[in-house]
């Protein structure tokens, strides 16, 4: 895609563990804030699309009461049931499709106002492991660990490595709710064994929070300040976890290959100046490394171990902390919009990698990131 | 399609109990049941776009929050109605006051721009109307609940 | 003007029944979508993406396509859920229209389903208002005084028709008639769950009073269903198909929840009959299909009406007609099978409500009457524009889709 439809504003709320507002006024304070960055009325927006999910808000319908704050009164609003960066992909559709111009994307989740992991337990088939009682997001994750950690040679410590390196690029990113300046891996090593291998420290920081994001197309978004433009994306769906190997994100692969030949990338390691992954558990992002084609098959803990991904290495992976700071389910591949579009403007303060002018996020859904999409941003 | 057999049939279910939702409305709302004990209806209004709601509401359609107390009127007008006679519904039983069908309103208090839901006592089904004027029948002592403003009378 | 013309090649349904206890949600929908590829003559590896929603608190699962989609031919291809409560069907399509329109996709399966025997209806329902009925009680009401507002599903809809029949001069008549109508329509529909041939307005008006005005013959029966449908480009579908039905324009307008405020709030949209969202999304979708005079170009309308007087107020709102004539329009027999401009050909979802999927079957029995397949039920007229509408949310939420057998200019 070549100038067709650009990212123009964005805001998000700081990640808290327990916020003192609903998810309500939290998207409210985005939407504003977005439209303000924007230099736009509520009244300019032709489409809204939430990102949400029922069981999480503990509402059905969740999207109906988001409809004053998020600016869609009285406009051509919906919603997607997933991670907020297909909300994104929704609205770029919208857009491409000429019916839309403007188009103002929200998603948000509230930790604190959900049951932990129950939400978790009901993406599972309800028939066996619904009843049986064994699979949680965590344990399942750390099947999915196991079955990589074989099949690649990764070991525990690139794992917690990982962890230490997401936690410590959060220590410049004022919006995080978790961070470490000091962090290695021994630290995350002595930290709570949930599931073996999953510490936790290895776990996302589930916590509360919505995000904002404004698109527009080509002929608006030319008028907007340093638009950021999506150049390509790819989005899949693999099969459940326990119908396919766990050991590779075989749809991630697949997203990557669609978004990378709209973008017209032939060496991701070499093109790609910046990556913002959504790892909902840290060895997710070892596995990303191998399915974004960072590196080849079975050699993410060696690409970790070569520094390649550090803030300062050949193509940062994380550097806002990524999902290892904070995790809002359903605003998260947002969060990883914005922070790559922030690289991008050169507005990511004490984090700034120089010369960012390709990046690439990263959103995933399901359990054991049975769902991915994969978007290619650049700038001018 | 044949039909098979009947199968197990495993149910789905959701123990919300364990949710824990979080409002700004309860704490504007708390504010207009205090005004209640005196007989006052607080509404909240949006200075931006000039919207008055009652009961408050902690943001507009505008995108703006409203923050701005104003104090309306006990009257208003039914928007829309329905009654119940010997309602039976799923096994539920409901019966008005005294036998007679219990007449639920959405009135829009003068000087608000916003419905809410009451009973319309004494009258008939067959007397209400959408555009009927009402007054708020008060309780001798309004004790500061919702309560206190569930019954409206025709003016 | 859209980048790729949209056109929908194939059409699927299961089979409708109040409980499908012979099989799960994924063979459910299984059925809906096998039927769907044999309509069309395509087959999963033809299929560039999906899209998929339900309305998941009926069932008690939590994305059900995590578990389920692999039966339907969609692993390892792109899958996109949306869902919007009563909209969701028509939504999903919506989301096939724009998928394809977009340029991003060629071939799209969109698919919509509801198993409601799976769980508790009436709860699901209520998870609607339970946090804020939980807030209210804190403050001081009556469970009892809530529980009679609320009323379980028919709840907010008697408000409506007891506004609309004030305002329209609608009867309790037009009501049974419209209920004989639609049954009559489904008994001559395979996929239909209640069908009643003979029905007429004297036998719906027998049937028990559930609160003023509605009767239990006024209301929808709860579903089990699925039902899938093939989006693609319109130079595809011309090779699929000598006749595809074209998907002209969608669009839907949100407004603020009616009834029931946030938290025990007061709410703008006082009037819950006015459905000035409809209006909007009506008018934007005509203004997009090129449609000036909706009266005389739209052939056939399928409105979202779980409860009678809905056809008769949505017939007015999707703009068929002034404000206050459809109750004199069903007298005339204009919306009859063999009317000027029939209505809820296949039954409505009076008739047959597997609520994430009934709007969207709104739009599928457009397409079908557009394409010709609607053997029985086919209307006697020929369908060249024909008017999808679905309803949800706490009476606010609206979609139109606007169906054609020729592209958009």
């Amino acid at each position: 895609m070549d100038k067709e439809v650009a990212i123009i504003a964005y805001a998000q709320t700081p990640y808290e563990a327990d916020a003192n507002a609903s998810r309500e006024m939290q998207v409210l304070q985005v939407a504003k804030a977005a439209l303000e960055a924007a230099g736009l009325k509520r009244d300019e927006l032709d489409t809204v699309i939430t990102a949400n999910n029922d069981y999480l808000d503990g509402r059905t319908i969740s999207n109906m009461r988001l409809v004053e704050p998020s600016g869609a009164w009285r406009k051509n609003e919906s919603k997607v049931e997933m991670d907020g960066a297909y909300a994104v992909l929704y609205a770029l559709m919208r857009i491409l499709s000429g019916d839309h111009g403007i188009a103002m994307v929200v998603g948000e989740s509230q930790a604190s106002v959900y049951a932990g992991y129950v939400p978790g337990t009901m993406m599972l088939d309800p028939t066996f492991d619904r009843q049986r009682g064994l699979l949680n997001e965590v344990s399942a994750a750390a099947l999915q660990a196991r079955a990589y950690m074989h099949a690649s040679g990764v070991t525990e410590e690139q794992i917690a490595g990982v962890a230490a390196k997401n936690l410590g690029n959060a220590a410049k990113n004022p919006l995080a709710l978790r961070s470490d300046a000091g962090a290695d891996a021994a630290k995350v090593l002595a930290s709570r064994m949930l599931y073996s291998p999953i510490r936790e420290l290895m776990t996302s920081a589930l916590c509360d929070g919505a995000c904002a994001i404004i698109l527009a197309s080509g002929k608006a978004a030319t008028k907007a300040e340093k638009p950021v433009w999506i150049k390509g994306v790819g989005f899949s769906h693999d099969s459940y976890l326990t119908e396919r190997s766990l050991s590779r994100l075989t749809s991630l692969k697949d997203a990557a290959s669609r978004c990378y030949s709209m973008a017209g990338i032939e060496n991701p390691a070499s093109q790609i100046d910046l990556a913002e992954v959504h790892e909902c558990f840290a060895h997710e992002e070892l596995m990303a490394y191998e399915a974004l084609g960072f590196c080849p098959e079975g050699e993410g803990g060696a690409f970790f171990d070569s520094g390649a991904t550090r803030i300062d290495g050949s193509l940062p992976v994380n550097a806002s902390g990524g999902a290892m700071c904070a995790n809002v389910v359903c605003a998260a591949g947002m969060a990883r919009i914005i922070e790559a579009s922030m690289q991008i403007r050169g507005e990511a303060g004490e984090r700034q990698v120089e010369g960012v002018k390709t990046a690439l996020a990263h959103g995933q859904t399901g359990i054991c990131a049975q769902e991915n999409i994969v978007f290619v941003l650049g700038g001018e | 399609m044949e039909y098979k057999n009947e199968t197990v049939s495993i149910q789905g279910g959701w123990p919300l109990e364990h949710w824990q939702w979080k409002f700004e409305s309860l704490d504007l709302i708390r504010k207009t049941l205090e005004g209640l004990k005196e007989k006052k209806l607080l509404a909240l209004k949006c200075r931006n776009c000039g919207l008055v709601y009652f009961l408050p509401k902690p943001y507009c359609r505008c995108l703006s929050i409203p923050d701005q107390w104003v104090e309306i009127k006990d009257t208003g007008t039914i928007t829309t109605y329905t009654f119940t006679g010997a309602w039976a519904y799923e096994g539920i039983q409901e019966e008005g006051p005294s036998g007679t069908p219990m007449i639920i309103a959405g009135v829009v208090y003068d000087g608000s721009d916003t419905m809410t839901v009451c009973t319309l006592d004494e009258a008939k089904p067959e007397e209400v109307s959408v555009g009927m004027r009402v007054q708020l029948k008060w309780p001798d002592e309004p004790q500061g609940r919702l309560d206190d403003i569930a019954h409206c009378v025709p003016i | 003007m859209a980048k790729n013309e949209v056109a929908v090649v194939g059409v699927g349904l299961s089979k409708h029944v109040s409980k499908r206890r012979d099989v799960n949600i994924a063979e459910l929908v299984w059925e809906a979508v096998s039927a769907c590829y044999e309509d069309a003559g395509l087959k999963p590896k033809d299929i560039d993406a999906f899209v998929t929603g339900n309305m998941p608190a009926f069932e008690g699962v939590n994305l059900p396509e995590e578990w389920g989609a692999g039966h339907w031919g969609a692993y390892g291809k792109p899958l996109l859920r949306i869902t919007t409560g009563g909209t969701t069907g028509g939504s999903v399509a919506h989301g096939g229209y724009y998928a394809v329109a977009s340029g991003l996709c060629d071939t799209v399966m969109a698919v919509a389903f509801e198993k409601q025997s799976d769980g508790n209806s009436t709860a699901g329902l209520n998870t609607v208002a339970i946090a804020d009925a939980a807030a209210q009680f804190a403050l001081g009401v009556d469970p009892g005084f809530l529980a009679a507002f609320g009323g379980g599903a028919v709840g907010v809809a008697v408000y409506q028709a007891s506004s609309y029949m004030k305002s329209s001069g609608c009867t309790t008549h037009h009501l049974d008639k419209v209920a004989a109508l639609c049954r009559n329509n489904a008994a001559l529909n395979p996929y239909s769950h209640l069908k009643q041939p003979g029905l007429t307005p004297e036998d719906v008006a027998k049937t028990v009073l559930m609160q003023y005005p509605i009767r239990f013959g006024h209301v929808c029966p709860a579903t089990d269903g699925a039902c899938a449908m093939i989006f693609t480009t319109g130079e595809k579908a011309r090779k699929l198909t000598d006749k595809p039905a074209y998907v002209l324009s969608v669009a839907s307008c949100s407004d603020e929840a009616a009834m029931v405020g946030i938290a025990g709030s007061g709410t703008t949209n006082v009037d819950p009959c006015a459905q000035e969202s409809c209006k909007i999304a009506a008018a934007k979708a005509y203004e997009l299909a090129g449609i000036k005079d909706p009266r005389r170009e739209i052939d056939l309308a399928e409105p979202y009406a779980p409860f009678a007087h809905q056809l008769l107020m949505f017939y007015e709102r999707l703009l068929l007609c002034d404000e206050g004539e459809a109750p004199s329009v069903l007298d005339s027999g204009s919306m009859n099978l063999d009317g000027e401009l029939p209505v809820c050909p296949s039954g409505g979802v009076i008739s047959t409500n597997a609520i994430g999927a009934s709007a969207m079957e709104r739009v599928a029995e457009c397409a079908l009457q557009i394409m010709g397949k609607c053997g029985e039920r086919q209307v006697k007229k020929e369908v060249h524009k024909a008017v999808a509408h679905g309803w949800g949310g706490a009476v606010n939420l609206n979609v139109v889709a606007v169906l054609s057998d020729t592209p958009r200019r």
